[in-house]
């Protein structure tokens, strides 16, 4: 059991660069998928027969939120890491900071989004005030009485705002902790004032972190169905966030460390670690999205059962009760297990399969809603309300292998620009020797 | 009963620091005891696997005592508000399906029996509360709960030796090596 101390002597003096052998092929290959993928889905949100443009602005919108939602947690793991001073997660720091890095560019995947062309077929509401005569509060004061009362939030110009927002904060902030983070590597006089400094500005962020992550949720997923309440909506999605960032963090380590990267400073105790928060956030989700569906079960409001009734109707139903137990029981069973958790290989499966899991609650987020809107916003054109459009599916696939490509490019890029471990942070020794 | 009689507990020795105990206690595992154990005033990372423990069982009763937890919230809930007595609230159906209503109770039921099995399990494992404890016999002991840190050897292990023992002890630092007897009452 007795591990060999790691010392000063140990740990790679000028930083530990990603080998790029075969590295940059998979790189070039995610690029030129993630190119021709971007010019096919532009041609397909802009300029193909209304029945696809209609059908493939939901598949960008999944694609789209599911990795944004990885980037979002790859921040928070960092904030976290900075503002909670802490000293385990040292030695794999640097990953949350790649992971967190891919933010901005997949921020820009939201582009589309801000089109009216896009737009006319994801959110109602932007129809009904777009369509507006003369003063629009006072045309929907007597057209939409809802709409009304929500125009303080819902409204055009502050929806732009906002939207272009939580892009440019969330940039900024994970942008600038990098920097100072990677400031450190190549410092000869490494000293605290940095780390100091992260945890300072870690924590107001952190605030910018949960309004955008919820914000973000409410502005692309929950105005797809203005009639909605949820107040779980925000924390819903960050839990898969957090969760799944997590799965990607782990599943990069593991295989950084399958590459001989990461040496001596991390090993099966950072694997146990992660491995626990992987469990404690499968266990968080669960918690959360019961939440949201028992207090709107109960309550039985109409307003707020539609987004259940969408979902539980025809096969969806069977959809949401797989996505219960797997999600949430079958995970959470195998996660118990301490020797799994210590294990980078088992643990890299279950990181793999929470992933698999929450392409399936996003789909279920986000899709659902298409069958429904389209029919109501042009019934001539998609044929009435139905719950869901045959073979629309494709466009999901390949929004999802563009934006999951470009992901991939940028995550890669991310990693070899930099040394994969704060080799000069002042508790790299702390965390490499880590014991739990 | 005679007071006078002893009966020999083991060795105790005092090592000078957290590091010192732990690498004492790696020699003392690899020498092959059982019966021994380490004593600080507060808990050393890594110290269970310098000393060879193995994974309590304590995870496994948990498991069992939530599962119990969680099948007995639903039998409960499900007897009562299905079976025996059907409660139409807000013409929600009373079956299976019920099953939202029924899981805050499924899930405080398992959290409970699961925290209960921690206390009890725990408590039954170290073989607490108990009144009194041999080593409480030697004077220096006093000092675990300030800044001693002791490994005890005790008679019982099949590989004890009056002679070998010390030698051992004295062997990986140990200092101030006292030989702790308790008064027999069984005698």
């Amino acid at each position: 059991m007795a591990r060999h101390h790691v010392t000063s002597a140990d740990l790679a003096i000028h930083g530990d660069h990603l080998d790029s052998t075969g590295v940059s092929t998979v790189k070039s290959i995610a690029m030129g998928v993630a190119l021709v993928g971007t010019v096919a889905s532009l041609y397909l949100l802009f300029f193909a027969p209304e029945m696809i443009r209609g059908c493939f602005a939901y598949s960008w919108l999944f694609a789209f939120y599911y990795f944004l939602s990885l980037s979002i947690g790859g921040c928070f793991w960092t904030l976290l890491h900075n503002v909670t001073n802490a000293g385990w997660g040292t030695s794999v720091r640097r990953t949350f900071e790649n992971l967190g890095s891919t933010y901005p560019w997949i921020y820009l995947f939201a582009l589309p989004l801000l089109c009216p062309e896009v737009q006319q077929y994801l959110y109602e509401w932007m129809n009904i005030q777009r369509a507006a005569t003369g003063r629009v509060e006072e045309f929907l004061q007597s057209h939409s009485s809802l709409l009304y009362h929500k125009y303080g939030f819902l409204n055009l110009p502050f929806w732009y705002g906002r939207v272009i927002f939580w892009g440019l904060a969330l940039s900024l902030v994970i942008i600038g902790l990098r920097k100072l983070s990677v400031a450190q590597d190549t410092d000869p006089h490494p000293g605290t004032a940095r780390l100091f400094q992260a945890r300072f500005h870690s924590t107001y962020t952190l605030i910018l972190f949960a309004l955008t992550v919820t914000f973000t949720g409410f502005d692309f997923l929950l105005g797809l169905d203005y009639k909605w309440f949820s107040t779980m909506w925000g924390v819903y999605l960050f839990g898969g966030s957090a969760l799944n960032a997590m799965a990607v963090i782990i599943l990069t380590c593991a295989w950084l460390q399958s590459r001989g990267h990461l040496k001596h400073v991390t090993s099966d105790e950072h694997f146990h670690i992660m491995g626990k928060l992987l469990l404690a956030f499968t266990i968080f989700w669960a918690y959360i999205a019961f939440s949201q569906y028992f207090l709107i079960w109960y309550a039985g409001i109409t307003e707020e059962t539609s987004y259940f009734l969408i979902r539980n109707t025809g096969h969806w139903n069977t959809a949401m009760i797989v996505l219960v137990f797997g999600h949430f029981a079958v995970p959470f069973v195998f996660l118990l297990q301490a020797w799994l958790k210590r294990n980078p290989r088992s643990l890299s499966i279950l990181a793999g399969y929470t992933l698999c899991m929450h392409v399936f609650d996003h789909y279920l987020i986000t899709i659902p809603e298409r069958g429904i809107s389209l029919g109501n916003i042009k019934p001539d054109v998609f044929g009435g309300i139905q719950v869901s459009i045959p073979g629309a599916f494709w466009g999901d696939i390949l929004a999802f292998v563009t934006i999951g490509a470009a992901f991939l490019f940028f995550l890669l890029r991310a990693l070899g620009q930099h040394s994969l471990y704060p080799n000069r942070d002042p508790r790299i020794l702390e965390s490499a020797n880590l014991s739990n | 009963m005679t007071p006078d009689r002893k009966r020999i507990y083991g060795y105790l020795a005092e090592f000078e620091s957290a590091a010192a105990l732990y690498q004492a206690a790696a020699r003392v595992r690899d020498a092959g005891f059982k019966h021994w154990d380490c004593y600080s005033a507060y808990p050393i990372h890594g110290l269970d696997g310098a000393m060879g423990i193995k994974r309590s069982i304590l995870p496994r009763l948990v498991f069992v005592g939530g599962l119990t937890g969680f099948v007995t919230a639903f039998v409960l809930s499900y007897a009562t508000q299905v079976v025996i007595y059907p409660t139409v609230v807000q013409a929600k159906p009373a079956n299976l399906f019920t099953i939202p209503a029924f899981f805050p109770i499924m899930f405080e039921l398992t959290v409970l029996f699961a925290g209960l099995t921690v206390l009890f399990g725990l408590l039954a494992l170290i073989r607490l509360p108990r009144l009194n404890h041999p080593l409480f016999e030697s004077r220096q002991f006093q000092r675990v709960t300030d800044d001693g840190f002791f490994i005890a050897i005790e008679a019982l292990d099949p590989s004890f030796d009056t002679q070998e023992t010390h030698t051992l002890l004295a062997e990986i630092g140990g200092a101030n090596i006292e030989l702790v007897e308790e008064e027999d009452d069984d005698g």
